[in-house]
């Protein structure tokens, strides 16, 4: 890593605590042996490390347990929302068929006024969604947000010279969409990706803190956040120990990305800062500033 | 020329609003028909016995056809007729009309609180750009703009209500009446905060230390211009326009956040009617909840655009 | 003009900045009378720019600076950069900063009298700056100016903040004629109302006809400086007659009549719904040369890109010997695509920043000659070699090449496709004298070269319009005048091209009448 001091020192920063949650998360299930039996709920001490929890289990045996979903279902639903999302976004960044466009991006401009979690909600009201359909739903809601950003990054590579002289040279449409402009956006969706990794945790866990997508006595840091809170009082470590791994999870990811695709020499500041200015107008803006100050949203089109 | 585009703008994002209005209602009505087999069935869930499975059938129309129980709900929600809760019969919109007060509370508070505390922080780290205050807020709103309210919640009610027993840790016993018990509010709308204002500050940072880098604010410094003056009427403006598109965004972070720190802190608002009645697999009124939630984003999201859009610079030569 | 303003104003001694270790300027002394002009000139990099930021008490960042700078003890220095747009705030209103600078020149006033006087004081500005509706421009925002309003406003800033010296950076480069004429006037009108006035340029008639005093600048030295008028008549130094030989071509003749390679029938384009461009017909025979000339927005790249093939919203008809082309690239064939080439304004964004310049050149006879990889790595280098990139440098990504040196790049990866029309849109237009010359000389001998190639050439600038056989004027969309050049640069038929060869040989001569206030 090239990166400056002070990025540097949030690079390590984000790894160390990101790395307690993830290591837990991802090794924790191995590590954990046998259950044991179930004694009275909340109580500390008596041979349990953290005490027992609301049905009397073991909060350290949960705790080795409960990171796994959260992590898993996060990872699927990033790359299952930028599965859509790359080709949606990167053709009708590349198109020159205005319908075309219009038919890829207008359904989801209409997709962005619902709120993400309502949308969660409003399918966990009728169905009963297991950890994969809470990964489909979190995915659902983050493809539009995902293709806007592709469809931005992309158009701006494709408005620049560089590619009308290649299609002058003759270049394939492969080769001008994938070779050209896909590397051009490469670095803007690293980064998107990191800021939206992050909120997809960020909606996977709150949507089991509220019981969607999870058992209701399931091994899981949301879920024992939510079940455990009625023993605050007298048992606070079966709260405590897994919101502080949900905000390391959360926290130290978020540290990590921005360490890594923030500051570099290379990918300068405004990289970033164009990204978050992306996000920022993406909720149900209808491309607003259309040939305004951000010549980069249109494409393909020079003034005279 | 201005006047004009912003008139076309609004116009055009007027129409949008529209559909997905329209978009709203048809995708809340299609989930009940999406429900597998029999939606009585299904929606009767544990208790599937014959009574209260005729009794939601009955209560749902169900043995009309789709469109017309459609024309007849829309119709409805024009009027403000949100249907009848199917749990307890009670109207809808007195569910709604209930729960709007806390809710309508802790998100204008939150929102009174986001501005000042945003823009203020963002100036202030961008003034010490790269110096140990501005690492230190950067470093920190980096850290907070993640992690979710529920989390952040439950370890501010241990360390704030049960350790220091400074503020209560839930607002049971308060009723709808929160603003006469200040100190029930705290924690709440500090949760609220966390996330919108670290993510506002960190675009009106980077706008600020943008605009005081550029050509046009050196060109004010060179002319005599005084450096607060310089700060707040010719770097700030150009700090503006993504604050306000950031605005949007939050709306619907505010939705996702109230209902959450609803369930938290135990609060009788919106959020938790659509909790319960999710929990109850109450249909009419989690389509109520859901319009309502649903074009309020839409209306919001259209002001904070054209706010947006109002404050946008525009760069470039007119003709 | 009264010589008791001969007064000097502000004052560089022996100025020497450094950063890292490195000179930017070095032992420069320069001294500014009020109203007089004083020009630096020389190529990119050279320490112009440096040196009149010195002025206005502005160095780069980490910089070392020794020497003495006086800047007339007020230190109040004016500055116009090279894109006023620049140093217009976008987010704010033009009044805003102008507001701003008056009140700080009317805080002796008794508080009741300061607003009105700031006001008054800001209109005076905008009216000596000629801009006689001030009122009204004070309540828009940048955006909704012309380039010339927000170049005077720029002005009015300085001249409102009771500016002694104003120094301008590069103020008429990319202008065509009539812009930059209007542009002359105005510093002259500035100079003549006792300001002084440093003009950094490289545009060498520019200088001619403003200043009174000329530094030479090379690699951060002042090599010679004098008067104007001996600079040009008796130069000493060898840098100084390199950088001012004129050496500028008679019109061609016509070329041996021959057939019409391409033609343009009926055209008239648009850009969403207005129309930009109508061309009811023009021509291009085989080995000849045709300059395009106009404003900026009249049209011209509008004319090359059609015909390239990149803009398609346009109707009538593009023939290439007699058979029409497709409008869009894409459904252009191969030897159509070789046959029509185009080399763009920008050559660095025209570039694959990841790739090395030879590898993208060589794709050229890859893609449109069918020539396999390692023979059209080794044409490519060939060709580069001819337009005189040699060496490692080929082998670098562009990045490590200058835009001069990546403009001949681009022209060899046109070239590659041994093109029948080469399109050259304003090719010139972003680089410094003495490399636009060798670029124009380039295009000059290929045309002698190969005789099956015909150039366009699309320009602002009648000086490049002389190396072409013939010449036509595009005015607001229209297709004016089109004829041999030799006509058109002598006897002009429509208004707008005399006006425009009027103001151009103003320029040239030197002469370009000082206008008073």
């Amino acid at each position: 890593m090239t990166a400056r001091a002070p990025a540097g020192s949030r690079f390590l920063l984000g790894a160390v605590i990101v790395a307690v949650p993830l290591a837990l998360a991802l090794l924790g299930p191995v590590l954990a042996g046998d259950p044991g039996p179930r004694s009275v709920s909340f109580t500390l001490g008596g041979g349990h490390w953290l005490g027992t929890d609301f049905v009397g289990r073991d909060v350290w045996q949960q705790v080795l347990h409960g990171g796994r979903t959260v992590v898993l279902t996060g990872l699927a639903a990033t790359a299952l929302a930028y599965l859509v999302a790359l080709p949606v976004g990167l053709v009708s960044a590349v198109t020159r068929a205005r319908r075309l466009e219009e038919l890829l991006m207008r359904p989801l401009d209409v997709l962005l006024a619902v709120p993400s979690l309502l949308l969660i909600l409003l399918v966990a009201s009728v169905f009963t969604p297991g950890a994969v359909g809470l990964a489909l739903l979190v995915a659902l809601v983050n493809v539009p947000d995902a293709a806007r950003i592709v469809r931005a990054a992309a158009g701006e590579a494709a408005a620049r010279p560089a590619v009308e002289a290649l299609r002058m040279q003759g270049e394939t449409w492969w080769r001008v969409a994938v070779g050209y402009v896909g590397r051009a956006t490469v670095r803007t969706l690293a980064a998107d990706a990191g800021v939206r990794l992050t909120g997809v945790l960020y909606l996977v866990s709150t949507a089991a803190f509220l019981g969607v997508g999870v058992a209701p006595d399931a091994a899981d840091w949301a879920v024992m956040v939510d079940r455990n809170r009625t023993g605050l009082m007298v048992q606070p470590w079966a709260v405590v120990v897994p919101a502080v791994l949900i905000v390391a999870l959360t926290t130290g990811t978020n540290l990590l990305f921005d360490a890594v695709l923030g500051a570099p020499s290379e990918v300068p500041r405004r990289g970033l800062w164009r990204l978050r200015l992306l996000r920022g107008w993406s909720r149900s803006s209808p491309r607003p500033f259309r040939g305004a100050a951000e010549p980069f949203l249109e494409k393909g089109r020079r003034v005279p | 020329m201005r006047e004009s585009g912003l008139r076309s703008f609004v116009a055009r994002r007027l129409l949008l609003g529209i559909a997905q209005t329209v978009a709203v209602v048809l995708l809340v009505f299609a989930l009940t028909e999406a429900l597998p087999g029999d939606a009585a069935v299904a929606l009767a869930g544990d208790q599937p016995d014959p009574a209260r499975i005729a009794a939601i059938r009955e209560a749902m129309d169900l043995d009309r056809p789709a469109y017309e129980r459609l024309a007849d709900w829309a119709t409805g929600l024009l009027h403000g007729d949100f249907g009848a809760s199917l749990a307890s019969g009670r109207p809808v919109a007195r569910y709604i009309a209930d729960g709007f007060g806390p809710s309508l509370l802790l998100a204008a508070l939150t929102l009174a609180l986001l501005l000042p505390l945003g823009l203020g922080l963002g100036v202030l780290a961008a003034r010490h750009e790269g110096r140990l205050l501005d690492r230190l807020v950067s470093s920190v709103t980096l850290a907070v703009y993640a992690v979710p309210e529920f989390a952040l919640g439950v370890l501010l009610v241990t360390v704030f209500a049960l350790k220091l027993a400074w503020f209560p840790p839930t607002a049971v016993g308060y009723g709808t009446d929160l603003l006469a018990h200040p100190a029930a509010l705290v924690l709440p709308v500090l949760v609220l905060l966390a996330r919108p204002v670290c993510s506002l500050s960190r675009l009106v940072r980077a706008g600020m230390i943008d605009a005081l880098a550029a050509p046009y604010t050196a060109h004010a410094r060179r002319y005599g211009v005084p450096g607060a003056r310089v700060r707040y009427a010719h770097a700030l403006p150009n700090a503006l326009a993504p604050a306000a598109q950031q605005l949007a965004r939050t709306v619907d972070w505010l939705l996702c956040g109230v209902i959450v720190v609803e369930a938290l802190f135990v609060i009788p608002g919106l959020g938790t009617v659509l909790l319960n009645a999710v929990a109850e697999r109450d249909v009419p009124v989690v389509q109520g909840l859901a319009v309502v939630f649903g074009v309020l984003t839409v209306v919001l999201n259209l002001g904070a655009d054209v706010v947006a859009y109002r404050l946008t610079p525009r760069a470039g030569v007119a003709a | 003009m009264s010589r008791e303003t001969d007064a000097v104003v502000a004052e560089l001694r022996d100025l020497r900045v450094e950063v890292e270790g490195r000179a930017l300027v070095d032992g420069v002394n320069l001294r500014v009378r009020a109203g007089k002009v004083v020009a630096l000139v020389g190529a990119s990099g050279s320490g112009k720019t440096t040196t009149g930021l010195a002025l206005l008490g502005e160095y780069p960042v980490g910089a070392r600076v020794t020497g003495e700078v006086d800047r007339g003890g007020g230190g109040l220095v004016g500055y116009v950069p090279q894109h006023p747009a620049a140093v217009l705030n976008p987010a704010r209103r033009v009044g805003a900063l102008l507001g701003d600078i008056a009140r700080g020149r009317v805080r002796d006033l008794p508080r009741d009298r300061r607003r009105r006087a700031a006001r008054e004081r800001v209109v005076e500005a905008l009216a000596a700056a000629q801009l006689p509706d001030g009122e009204a421009l004070l309540r828009r925002y940048p955006h909704q100016l012309s380039g010339g309003q927000q170049q005077r406003v720029v002005l009015a800033q300085a001249l409102l903040l009771g500016a002694r010296v104003i120094v301008a950076d590069e103020p008429t480069t990319g202008q065509d004629a009539l812009t930059k004429g209007g542009l002359v006037d105005q510093l002259a009108a500035v100079a003549a109302s006792g300001i002084a006035v440093v003009l950094l340029s490289h545009d060498l008639d520019v200088v001619r006809s403003l200043a009174d005093e000329v530094l030479v600048m090379r690699a951060g030295r002042v090599v010679e400086s004098g008067p104007v008028a001996r600079l040009w008549s008796a130069p000493r130094h060898e840098w100084t007659r390199r950088l001012l030989d004129e050496h500028r071509a008679a019109p061609r003749g016509p070329a041996e009549v021959r057939q019409p390679v391409l033609e343009v029938r009926d055209m008239t384009a648009t850009h969403g719904r207005t129309t930009v461009l109508r061309a009811p017909r023009l021509s291009l025979r085989a080995g000849e040369c045709l300059a395009v000339v106009g404003r900026s927005g009249s049209g011209k790249t509008t004319l090359a890109r059609c015909v390239a093939g990149l803009h398609r919203d346009h109707d009538g008809e593009v023939l290439l010997d007699g058979v029409a082309l497709p409008r869009s690239l894409r459904r252009r064939s191969r030897a159509q695509l070789a046959a029509v080439q185009y080399v763009f304004q920008d050559a660095r964004a025209a570039f694959d920043e990841h790739r090395p310049v030879l590898d993208q050149v060589a794709r050229t006879a890859v893609r449109l000659r069918g020539t396999d990889e390692r023979a059209a790595v080794e044409k490519a280098s060939a060709t580069l070699a001819r337009l005189g990139l040699t060496g490692d440098l080929v082998h670098r990504r562009p990045g490590a090449l200058s835009g001069g040196e990546l403009q001949r790049a681009a022209l060899a990866r046109a070239l590659l496709a041994r093109p029948r029309v080469l399109i050259c849109d304003e090719i010139t237009s972003g680089l410094d004298t003495v490399t636009r010359r060798g670029i124009l000389e380039l295009l000059g001998e290929l045309v002698g070269e190969r005789e099956d190639l015909s150039l366009v050439l699309i320009t602002h600038d009648l000086d490049t319009a002389r190396l072409a056989h013939r010449i036509a004027v595009l005015d607001a969309g229209e297709l004016v005048e089109q004829g041999p050049a030799r006509q058109i640069l002598t006897a002009p038929r429509h208004s707008f091209t005399v006006s425009l060869l009027e103001t151009t040989a103003q320029l040239e001569s030197g002469k370009r009448v000082r206008a008073t206030t």
